[in-house]
């Protein structure tokens, strides 16, 4: 039933690509068994080779094809060489690839490191790869934690079906009051370059660290929530990332499911900071960079990673004890933030373009023309309220709290107050996750 | 299905629900006395229109109604009573309801439609910014419904609440609260005047267009309803473009040959002073190459006075 409703759920954005998440699933199950049924060394890798080469082969060639081709291109028309491009191709994005390879990536190099015992069920497999909730933009699940519950008889609470659908109320409230309002203006902003300064492109950045982690975070508790109603738990996503005292705090609070995944199956095999120092930034750098190109096909999404990598080589350098306290607080949201400009900016060239103007051109203050006038406001008022109370969790946790309030009508009301800020702040309209894409 | 107890779910979905419609109704209340009592801004001009208006000639149109017809300049020619009731950035789809709501209490003698060139192209934000007279769905439910059907949007339960219905009025209330722009009759001059310099950088500048070139059906149907329900209520209605600042090859526009072609059918006199000599290249009348200043706005109400008044 949850593998059919997952299939379903697929095939509504294009039932085509189907066949790649059923490819991957066959491809993983049988690898799966047949790295555990052998002793040998040498075949046991040769089976994960299919698995890596199958996955990060799919993955490659529907998101990196193209990029690829148009970058050696770039570089030969650079070198003076004049070819013309007849190499790229049309190539549609399959929405969740990205995710669902990690996770069947994992499940084999598990086994392979016998971490983990390979499923003879496959139907309860394919379940686990194409699970819906989190199937299109994480949390990437490792198998060890959601193909048990999977497997296993689920045991459903009403405890858990409130927690789940608190979840989603949230979720839907960060999406929709603040990611998507945030959203008008940072688009009327990135999208007309030519028209703003520095300042507009200061406030641009900042409510799109605010709409990108709404975004997510909301993505991620609604994926969590529906979870819940199926009675599996999913892996929390985000932690109040923003109250990070450093990057390397940040990348432990922010997309932790990417973060731990890249730290087990890319860094550590790397060798981690078990080894030389120099080899420790490089295995850092390098991580890094590879979790920019996971995000895009595009340079600036590189550059993105590869700057945050020289956030933390700088760190480690710089700083031996933990950072703590409100200015390190306020200095890595803006060191965040300005990775962000190149993560947002649509090329590379325009990411330089915002930066030369950041530092080059304040200007003044653009607060919105037409429809986005009042979006600024909306937005600013959101995340206000949205730091409010996660500065309560982050500090005060321990305080009164709405939503663990002992009477069951005070709780109720807390969420009855959320569903109306949604109906009254919230923008509807048709606006994806911005994660899908990736 | 095991641990799960049905019946205190049930009766906790309905605490909530119950919760949730007492807060709902108390919260939208106060959010509808919000927007209710604004007393300058866009919604408090659509509210006076609906609920107060008693003038004899009302216009309708975008922007370039809202910014063209004078009221005063019309009381003074005609010698009747006159509102604006242009909206920035509404379509034919907007006025259409707005029409209905209006007509619900009292007829104007003259209704003015400032006709856009893309009145009748596909456009999915003007059906989106029919959001602009959600506030107003509890007491003109079926003209709204209806018109969500002509234009083929689903019918939207979210509107039975008011916090809904109200959705995204909050900060213009507080902004027209706290800086006030009152207008004269619903009209809002522009006084700056158009420059060289403006002009160059508006050829420079790449516009978005919203619409596609496709004619919609639905907006064939709307004007046709706002034609036929003048001729009901026996208003004479009267079509006008407004005029430009650059020289506009329209000849093979498809939706103002089709509006002109309707017109003429249905006998709706139909004024086009898109091309008008009188203000092509006179940067003296133009706040930007579509909207006159207020000099420019007063010269042309003049005119259109002089028309209705043939």
């Amino acid at each position: 039933m949850l593998l059919l409703s997952s299939y379903i759920f697929y095939s509504w954005w294009d039932y085509r690509f189907l066949v790649l998440i059923i490819a991957s699933t066959i491809v993983d199950y049988f690898v799966g068994l047949q790295i555990h049924q052998s002793n040998n060394k040498k075949e046991r890798k040769t089976w994960l080779f299919v698995s890596l080469f199958f996955n990060i082969g799919l993955l490659g060639f529907f998101k990196y094809y193209n990029f690829f081709i148009e970058s050696i291109i770039d570089s030969l028309t650079q070198l003076g060489l004049s070819v013309e491009n007849t190499w790229s191709l049309k190539i549609i994005l399959p929405v969740g690839i990205s995710f669902y390879t990690f996770q069947t990536l994992s499940y084999s190099i598990d086994i392979y490191k016998r971490k983990f015992m390979p499923t003879k069920d496959f139907i309860g497999f394919a379940a686990f790869v194409s699970f819906f909730p989190q199937l299109v933009a994480g949390p990437i699940e490792r198998a060890s934690n959601l193909l048990p519950q999977i497997l296993n008889k689920r045991v459903f609470t009403d405890e858990a079906l409130s927690q789940g659908i608190k979840l989603i109320i949230w979720g839907f409230f960060l999406k929709i009051v603040i990611a998507d309002r945030a959203a008008i203006y940072v688009n009327a902003v990135y999208n007309n370059l030519e028209n703003h300064d520095g300042l507009t492109f200061i406030a641009a950045t900042i409510l799109f660290a605010f709409q990108i982690y709404a975004d997510f975070a909301g993505y991620s508790l609604i994926a969590i929530g529906v979870a819940k109603l199926f009675g599996i738990n999913l892996m929390t996503n985000f932690n109040r990332p923003y109250f990070s005292a450093s990057v390397s705090e940040f990348w432990n609070r922010w997309h932790i499911s990417l973060s731990t995944w890249f730290r087990d199956y890319v860094y550590r095999p790397l060798g981690g900071n078990r080894t030389r120092k120099w080899r420790w930034l490089v295995n850092l750098f390098v991580t890094f960079v590879i979790s920019g190109l996971w995000h895009g096909a595009k340079w600036n999404f590189v550059v993105w990673g590869a700057l945050n990598g020289l956030y933390l080589i700088i760190e480690v350098l710089l700083f031996k004890k933990k950072r703590k306290g409100v200015i390190n607080i306020i200095i890595t949201f803006f060191l965040i933030n300005f990775s962000w400009i190149f993560f947002r900016a649509n090329n590379f060239n325009e990411a330089i373009f915002i930066v030369n103007k950041i530092f080059t051109k304040p200007g003044y203050l653009y607060f919105g023309f037409g429809e986005d006038i009042t979006a600024f406001f909306y937005a600013v008022m959101a995340i206000g309220l949205l730091i409010l109370i996660e500065f309560k969790k982050e500090f005060f946790n321990t305080l009164f709290s709405i939503s663990n309030s002992k009477y069951e009508i005070i709780r109720l009301f807390g969420y009855a107050i959320v569903v109306f800020i949604i109906f009254y702040l919230g923008v509807f309209g048709e606006n994806q996750f911005i994660y899908f894409q990736f | 299905m095991k641990n799960i107890d049905f019946k205190r779910i049930a009766l906790k979905t309905l605490k909530f629900v119950i919760i949730f419609v007492i807060t709902d109704f108390l919260f939208g209340t106060l959010a509808s006395k919000l927007f209710f009592n604004q007393e300058t801004g866009k919604y408090a001009r659509s509210t006076y229109v609906i609920k107060k208006a008693k003038e004899d000639i009302i216009v309708f149109g975008s922007s370039h109604a809202h910014r063209h017809y004078v009221p005063e300049v019309i009381s003074e020619k005609l010698s009747k009573t006159c509102y604006n009731a242009g909206a920035d950035g509404q379509q034919l789809v907007y006025h259409n309801v707005l029409q209905k709501m209006i007509l619900h209490r009292y007829h104007p003698e003259i209704i003015i439609l400032n006709i856009d060139e893309e009145f009748l192209f596909k456009s999915n934000k003007s059906n989106d910014r029919l959001g602009d007279l959600h506030p107003y769905y509890f007491d003109f439910k079926d003209e709204l419904n209806a018109t969500f059907k002509l234009v083929k949007q689903p019918k939207d339960p979210k509107l039975l609440f008011k916090s809904y219905q109200n959705n995204s009025t909050l900060i213009q209330a507080v902004k027209y609260y706290l800086k006030p722009k009152k207008t004269l009759n619903g009209y809002r001059p522009l006084y700056e005047k158009m420059t060289e310099q403006k002009l160059i950088a508006h050829k420079n500048t790449n516009f978005k267009k919203e619409y596609t070139k496709e004619i919609d059906s639905a907006n064939i149907k709307i004007l046709k309803e706002f034609i036929n329900r003048s001729k009901q209520h026996n208003i004479k209605l009267v079509f006008f473009t407004s005029p430009n600042l650059i020289r506009k090859n329209n000849t093979k526009n498809k939706s103002l040959n089709l509006i002109r072609q309707i017109a003429n059918k249905e006998s709706i006199p139909f004024y086009d002073f898109i091309n008008n000599p009188g203000y092509l290249n006179k940067l003296d009348l133009f706040y930007d190459p579509s909207h006159l200043n207020d000099i420019g706005a007063r010269k042309f109400t003049t005119e259109v006075c002089k028309l209705i008044n043939q």
